[in-house]
């Protein structure tokens, strides 16, 4: 049958577009922002520049303190995403390819760990990162947070490794492979799929923490983009051009890498999200 | 009356053509099987005749009305799948009902014709069974029964038997033939299992790269196959088709004569070969023997006979068993 | 594997490479996770009962130079204090109309835009990937641009404030209940695409059989989506309740940079009030009260929800 143009189709594309418009509006508002004078900016928040200031941008970029935040976030994002993808997938190769004493209550154990917000413990954790000579430090945001990803990390992996073909391992078993060996040079090489998923979603987690870096980090030096684009904000009070410029200077790199990792994203909510 | 009538009917995927022109007609109350080899379009033209596929161009009548563009819930049309799609979440009732609730059928009378199809199909206890918990003939059985409460015109079923085992499968064969001398409704069924074919069908449209090879019933197609494509796919173990001297002989191209008419002798006959290989059915016997004249040929024997590998033996066709293709697609028979 | 009883566990550890493996594999992540998440949500146990700035290893330690113990026993009286300050109703209202908010308004429309996007074509994978976008943006980021467009000197406000005519410029971020509805209407803004596209692969994994069926059956797109869509995306459903619930618990970055939970408090969620009343004030006891309540609500919810809604999934 012939389907033509019909009103319902012409309604979707309109719901569409006025989605689509509400979401990219601000977005755009705040990149044009960044290109317009203070006063200008009161006039006309939203069209395009009368005259292309280049020079907010200019300032930032130029500077040193926005690479220095970027660079904090990057080495703090990197660090997380490397430990929980380590101790994760051996965490859970072990869950998944034995049942030893106690593997089903540890299980629970971690479990209950993705029950409760982050922040309720956050005052004793302060007191456990100072305690541990950890404050000010990069590694003070990093273990906490691989702390946190640990509990659903091990959860998809245990799923997925799971899901991989045991007789491969009987077969490696017989040739007399041994489980950490068998770990080493089957399990991780043909997890590449969900080493990449989680990876891209411990690292946007991480790039976009606030609350734990606001909390571990007091000196500007330690600082992550989301304390600077903050910190920014409340120096330049009145002049939101400038933390416009700011704040879509930092949009560039993410929405890159979701451009790049949008697969992954992608299948991590197919994925285990959807079997829990 | 609900004669399927489908008149040039082209099919094209983007730039791939998959069906270039296709008349065929099925007759008011027929069981027509389409055969033929995966991916030669059966399924396409089965789902054109549903109205799940729009088709490029070309017509389908169904009970003389024009339903080129209809929806396919008003073509009179019902249809079972491989995969059965039943709705998991809906209780074997429910399944039975939806169409009838769709179509706001008042509830008595949804309970008595899904009681009705029940009683047909011997599915009065588990109506109220989720899918899941059904054996795969039951959920076949289900397919079935929502197809029939809809009282179609038209029946289109495709390879609905194919997830089954051997035995099931022969089960629901004669299922399927008895509801259609029951239900006296026009049924086509796809499948590429040339034994279904020829067990099911009062008519058998045989296809190839989404054209029609022939059309006939299943006893026409295996004595008169009309090319060698055919000839080769009706029938088991298949036709052997000799090219070369043989067939030069006789002013053909391709000389084609079935495993079963073939007489095997030790002393005399007409092409001289040795036995390669011996397979023993029970009821009957297949042999494999390498010949000079023929190439290999296979035949067909009773169950019981005493060969052995690497005898020598020597073949004759059957003179008014020899099928003769001839180069110019004319076919000659004794 | 048969063992004799005494061999020892040197000679285990050599012989049998899947203790081995797990000696090494399990406890490393185990540390991990006790030291960063489950000691300091105990110890919150431990600290809700006192008054103690932190100073000092524990509040019940002794102070040797004051001969007194670092902080002082309260009893319940921070669970007290929290549960009579009204700040700390408005945050549970608060977390609570985000609930609210995301199971009518935000999940309807995920899935209300799901079923209009989840065929592949490449105009819909466009629209998927816009729609996604928020959920990318850091809640900072977002926070920021939404406290201009509302901010009533510039943006968006102001442009609504100057076409109304009012002669004073409307700043929602500064009023009482618009300052809080502005964070919920961008939490939909922001979290709508996530939900989105948990619904797009539950859509996708339907047996296309099942709705050409349907589709055979007579029934029209409303009714393919009503009864045989959405039922058997429930489970991806389910789950996406499960994420906006135990997330409305959680937010926090999107709250500072746009109120910092003024005016007056009024716009303060869970976190946010624990970061004000607890962390800036250092003051731990009452910081871990109202982390004790977070992990019970959290915990109840889960178990609750995994042992009804999500029984047999
Ligand atoms: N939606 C589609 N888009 C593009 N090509 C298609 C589509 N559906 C089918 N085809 C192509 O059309 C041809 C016929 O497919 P069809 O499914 O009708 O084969 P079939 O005869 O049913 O085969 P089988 O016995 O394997 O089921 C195949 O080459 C197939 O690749
Ligand atoms: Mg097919």
């Amino acid at each position: 049958m012939s389907r033509m143009f019909t009103w319902a189709d012409a309604a979707r594309i309109i719901v569409l577009l006025a989605v689509s418009f509400l979401i990219l509006m601000p977005i755009a508002a705040a990149v044009l922002g960044g290109f317009k004078t203070n006063g200008e900016l009161r006039v006309s928040p939203f069209g395009l520049p009368e005259v292309w200031h280049l020079q907010f941008y200019g300032e930032i970029l130029g500077g040193r303190r926005f690479w220095v935040y970027l660079g904090n976030s990057f080495f703090i994002s990197i660090m997380t995403v490397g430990l929980t993808l380590v101790l994760g997938s051996m965490c859970a190769f072990a869950f998944a390819q034995t049942r030893f004493f106690g593997s089903r209550f540890l299980f629970g154990y971690l479990l209950l760990g993705l029950m409760f917000p982050v922040a309720a413990a956050i005052m004793p954790l302060f007191l456990t990162v100072r305690d541990l000579g950890l404050l000010d430090t990069a590694w003070g945001v990093i273990l906490p947070q691989v702390a946190f990803g640990l509990a659903f990390s091990i959860m998809f992996f245990r799923t997925f490794f799971k899901e991989m073909p045991s007789e491969l391992f009987d077969a490696a078993r017989v040739d007399g492979c041994s489980y950490i060996r068998f770990y080493f040079t089957f399990t991780l090489p043909l997890s590449t799929p969900i080493l990449a998923t989680i990876a891209v979603f411990v690292f946007v987690q991480s790039w976009n923490n606030y609350l734990l870096p606001l909390i571990m980090l007091n000196d500007r030096e330690g600082y992550t983009w989301t304390l600077g684009a903050m910190d920014f904000r409340g120096e330049y009070a009145a002049e939101w051009n400038r933390t416009l410029a700011f704040v879509s200077a930092t949009l560039a790199p993410a929405v890159v890498f979701f451009l790049a990792a949008q697969k992954y994203i992608v299948s991590g909510l197919t994925g285990g999200a959807v079997k829990g | 009356m609900a004669e399927v009538r489908m008149t040039n009917i082209n099919k094209s995927f983007g730039a791939v053509e998959v069906i270039p022109d296709l008349s065929l007609t099925i007759p008011d109350g027929s069981f027509s099987v389409l055969v033929g080899p995966s991916g030669c379009g059966k399924s396409t033209l089965l789902r054109m005749i549903a109205g799940l596929e729009d088709v490029s161009a070309g017509e389908i009548h169904i009970a003389g009305e024009d339903v080129t563009g209809a929806k396919p819930s008003d073509r009179g049309i019902a249809m079972v799948f491989q995969s059965y799609a039943l709705y998991p979440h809906m209780s074997v009732r429910q399944n039975i009902g939806f169409g009838l609730k769709l179509a706001k059928t008042p509830k008595d009378e949804i309970n008595r014709r899904v009681g009705e199809a029940a009683e047909i199909l011997q599915l009065g206890p588990l109506l109220d069974r989720k899918p899941r918990q059904l054996s795969g003939g039951q959920r076949q059985r289900v397919a079935i029964g929502r197809s029939i409460v809809r009282k179609p015109k038209v029946f289109l079923f495709d390879e609905p038997l194919s997830n089954l085992d051997a035995a099931l499968r022969t089960q629901m064969r004669v299922e399927l033939a008895e509801l259609h001398a029951k239900l006296n409704a026009t049924m086509i069924y796809v499948t590429h299992d040339q034994v279904e074919a020829m067990t099911m069908a009062d008519q058998i449209v045989i296809m190839k790269d989404g054209i029609i090879q022939q059309v006939g019933r299943p006893m026409e197609l295996y004595n008169a196959p009309q090319n060698p494509f055919v000839a080769g796919f009706i029938g088991s173990p298949r036709m052997n088709l000799i090219e070369g001297r043989i067939a030069e002989a006789r002013k053909s191209k391709i000389l084609g004569i079935r495993p079963e008419h073939i007489d095997v002798s030790p002393d005399a006959g007409e092409w001289e070969g040795r036995l390669r290989y011996v397979e023993h059915l029970g009821s009957d016997t297949v042999a494999y023997v390498d010949s000079e004249a023929a190439g290999r040929i296979t035949v067909r024997l009773p169950g019981e006979v005493a060969i052995s590998t690497g005898d020598a033996v020597f073949l004759t066709p059957r003179a008014n068993n020899i099928h003769l293709f001839r180069a110019d697609g004319t076919v000659e028979r004794a | 594997m048969a063992r004799t009883a005494h061999t020892s566990l040197w000679q285990r550890w050599a012989q049998d490479d899947q203790l081995r493996m797990i000696l090494i594999f399990v406890p490393p992540a185990i540390l991990v996770f006790t030291v960063f998440v489950m000691m300091p949500m105990l110890q919150a146990g431990f600290f809700a009962p006192w008054k103690w700035s932190g100073y000092g290893p524990a509040p019940w330690a002794m102070n040797e130079t004051t001969q007194t113990t670092f902080g002082r026993w309260v009893g319940d009286r921070n669970f007290e204090r929290m549960l009579g300050h009204s700040a700390f109703r408005q945050a549970v209202w608060n977390s609570g109309l985000v609930i609210a908010v995301s199971l009518l308004v935000q999940l309807p429309l995920a899935l209300a835009l799901a079923l209009m996007i989840y065929r592949t074509s490449r105009a819909n994978t466009v629209f998927r990937l816009i729609f996604f976008l928020p959920y990318i943006l850091a809640e900072v980021a977002t926070g920021l641009i939404f406290a201009f467009a509302l901010d009533g000197n510039y943006g968006l406000s102001a442009w609504l404030s100057q076409l109304v005519g009012l002669e004073e410029a409307w700043f929602p971020l500064a009023e009482r209940p618009w300052a809080y509805y502005s964070i919920l209407a961008v939490l939909v803004w922001k979290y709508f695409g996530f939900h989105m596209m948990i619904y797009i692969a539950g859509l996708q994994s339907i047996n296309s059989e099942l709705l050409e069926s349907a589709e055979i059956d007579g029934a029209t797109s409303w009714q393919k989506a009503w009864y045989i869509k959405i039922p058997l995306i429930w489970p991806a459903i389910t789950v996406s309740i499960f994420y906006s619930v135990l997330g409305a618990l959680q937010v926090f970055d999107l709250v500072m940079p746009m109120t910092a939970g003024g005016p007056s408090n009024s716009s303060h969620t869970l976190v946010s009030y624990l970061y004000n009343f607890g962390f800036i004030r250092l003051d731990v006891g009452f910081g871990s009260a109202v982390g004790v309540f977070l992990f019970v609500t959290g915990v109840v919810f889960a178990l609750a929800y995994r042992n009804t809604v999500q029984r047999g999934q």
